[in-house]
């Protein structure tokens, strides 16, 4: 368990994503998963307005039906630039979906482009529904995510807005190229701001499965950074068993061994090739992109395969706004 | 870059070549007669013109007979700038421009990039005598570390035995006035490069009204390469084949005096045919740099479309990426990666 930044809480080193969730077999299997979950003493547990349209909140809403005051719950909301109005609606269904009064977080999701930092902040965009929320007291506590590029996150919190926490990916291949360890993760310690790691096996996996680092290898360091949670996929019981024997036996890594897997992964890191999500345009979320009025290169293999992952007909969504 | 791109690339140009008086709606031009300005090279006395004739479209004229027209042409209009790169086409670019410059050598300034992609001095040293000799010439005006685009290369950069090391060795020699470096990539790394002191002389750099509001190096390199009294060389003011053209943002001509506009030595412009140079000298001939007024215009106009950087495809895909420096690197040809 660790300390939520500055608050008087604790939350587990473990957190488990909610996009994954929604990934799983059926909904019995997604509630089951989640159940396990907090035996085996998980209780942060992440998600989206926008993960599989709603599924993911849904299952995890009927998982937590009945321990939901065991957990610490976060979801996000997915205005992309747009403006006040729209995300307090989203967190109304985002609160009847999970069956809950009240998140423990709510983030902004997603901030990846150059104009988020204007977009979140202007009159009547999404700061306003944050702090409006929370004082509502529908959610305890605000922040953002993104995976796109340190100095986005920099812009976000040049705002100046009070963010209680910020969610980046964090691993041994962001310590060396476009790198949120070094230039973000500093200044939220210094901030006293809660940081949230993710994408500790660099989002799918493929630096695993060409065996530049191993599954607990990678998680571990995550995990060993000064961070208070690192959120990773669970959508399967195999999935969850293995991150539970390697939270439940955590022990911090001493610095020579991070420093022997950031090397390791030093000729694989530096041209980005195993963090796409910072790199390719087309790892950048359709919801996202269309809300911005930017194209979406309906030709291109990996859109198709985001647009059906996300069931997403290429029009906004909710659609008429 | 492939053939199909600069075919794309010459017929838009040339489309717009058509509709050059576009350009008169800018305001503070003069269009015809005047003389392309020349700009102090950074602290070093040296001046050099505002526009400069990129290298590697050089290589890409239709033969060597083509690419001395444009170089007589250009220096004849006041283009003294010449860019180059051991690497272009293979050598071609620095043959032919040898070639076109026999006799006029002094009448250039003339640089070339040396291609180590983090490989030691020797191999510098080695490029540099057959860059010389290419070039028919006993120096060169200005040599520079080309394309510093990994987030590893500041560290094989000045590593013991680095290109760095070649730099002041070869100034040293006299056979180079001056040194810098090049990328297209990142502005942090640029800036992870200036943060070892090292002396260059000059820093060349992807700038356009795009870049402005795109992990910018208009606003983050710039200024710190003016404050430490470098040249700022400007690069790829149209998104390197006229991306930024194609998007329908802004004309060929707005491209490239909001990229004349900026405080640089010179903006460099591939003209691989005479009908692309002399576009390029409507703007470039009498050119005044627009108010700040039209800079915010252009700026704000290209905002929406350069927040997710699809226009900027050298620093959001590996299209402007040397297949030389990601073997170097040990990186996987960029053919083989996933979309």
């Amino acid at each position: 368990m660790r300390r939520f930044g500055r608050a008087d809480i604790d939350v587990s080193a473990l957190g488990f994503g909610g996009h994954h969730l929604g990934d799983a077999a059926d909904v019995e299997t997604a509630q089951r998963l989640v159940r396990e979950a907090v035996d085996g003493g998980i209780t942060f547990f992440d998600n989206c307005w926008e993960y599989h349209r709603g599924k993911s909140e849904v299952w995890m809403g009927k998982g937590l039906k009945g321990i939901r005051q065991k957990v610490f719950l976060m979801t996000k909301v997915c205005t992309h630039g747009r403006d006040k109005g729209l995300a307090m609606q989203m967190l109304e269904e985002s609160l009847r979906r999970l069956q809950t009064d009240h998140l423990d977080l709510w983030q902004v999701h997603g901030v990846s482009f150059e104009n988020d930092p204007d977009l979140f902040i202007r009159p009547n965009g999404a700061a306003e529904a944050l702090a409006e929320a929370k004082k509502q007291g529908k959610v305890r506590f605000v922040g953002f995510t993104g995976h796109k590029d340190p100095r986005i996150h920099l812009k976000m919190l040049a705002t100046g807005f009070p963010f209680d926490s910020v969610q980046m990916p964090l691993n041994p291949f962001d310590a060396q190229f476009r790198s949120f360890e070094q230039s973000v993760l500093p200044e939220l310690t210094r901030r006293g701001i809660a940081a949230l790691g993710m994408k500790p096996l660099q989002g799918h996996g493929e630096a695993i499965q060409k065996g530049a680092v191993s599954a607990e290898e990678a998680l571990r360091y995550a995990m060993s950074l000064p961070v208070t949670t690192t959120i990773t996929g669970i959508d399967k019981p195999e999935v969850l068993q293995q991150n539970l024997k390697i939270a439940q036996n955590f022990q911090v890594m001493p610095p020579a061994e991070m420093q022997a897997i950031r090397d390791r992964a030093k000729e694989y890191a530096a041209d980005g090739r195993f963090e796409l999500y910072k790199l390719s345009l087309k790892f950048d979320n359709p919801e996202a992109r269309l809300a911005h009025d930017f194209p979406l290169d309906m030709q291109s293999a990996e859109v198709k395969e985001m647009l059906k992952a996300t069931e997403n007909t290429g029009r906004p969504y909710p659609e008429g706004n | 870059m492939s053939a199909n791109m600069q075919a794309t690339r010459r017929a838009f140009l040339e489309a717009a070549a058509g509709a050059a008086g576009s350009s008169a709606a800018l305001s503070g031009q003069t269009q015809t007669g005047g003389e392309i300005p020349r700009r102090p090279f950074g602290q070093t006395g040296a001046q050099i013109s505002a526009l400069g004739l990129g290298g590697f479209h050089l290589g890409s004229a239709t033969d060597l007979n083509e690419a001395r027209t444009i170089v007589d042409t250009a220096l004849d209009a006041g283009i003294n700038f010449f860019d180059n790169a051991w690497e272009y086409h293979d050598g071609r670019s620095e043959e032919w421009l040898g070639a076109a410059l026999k006799q006029k050598r002094d009448r250039a300034f003339l640089m070339t990039k040396v291609c180590t992609h983090g490989r030691s001095r020797n191999v510098a040293m080695r490029m540099l005598e057959e860059s010389l000799k290419r070039l028919q010439t006993d120096h060169l005006d200005l040599w520079q570390i080309h394309e510093a685009i990994y987030d590893n290369d500041p560290d094989l950069i000045f590593k013991p035995d680095g290109a760095a090391e070649a730099l002041a060795q070869a100034k040293k020699d006299g056979k180079v006035r001056f040194v810098g470096f090049t990328g297209h990539k990142d502005p942090s790394i640029h800036l992870r490069i200036l943060a070892h002191g090292f002396p260059f002389d000059a820093v060349q750099m992807p700038l356009n009204c795009c870049d402005a509001s795109f992990r910018s190096f208009e606003e983050e390199v710039l200024p710190e390469v003016n404050r430490r009294g470098m040249a700022a060389l400007g690069m790829k003011s149209m998104g390197g084949s006229g991306e930024l053209v194609r998007s329908g943002t802004v004309t060929a001509a707005e491209a490239l005096s909001y990229a004349m506009s900026l405080p640089v030595a010179v903006t460099i412009s591939g003209m691989e045919s005479v009908a692309v140079l002399k576009q390029n000298l409507e703007v470039a001939c009498g050119f005044k740099p627009l108010g700040g007024e039209e800079m915010a215009r252009l700026r704000d106009g290209c905002r929406r479309a350069a927040a997710d950087g699809r226009w900027e495809l050298f620093k959001t895909t590996t299209k402007y990426d040397g297949a030389v420096g990601r073997e170097q690197h040990g990186f996987p040809n960029a053919a083989a990666l996933p979309a």
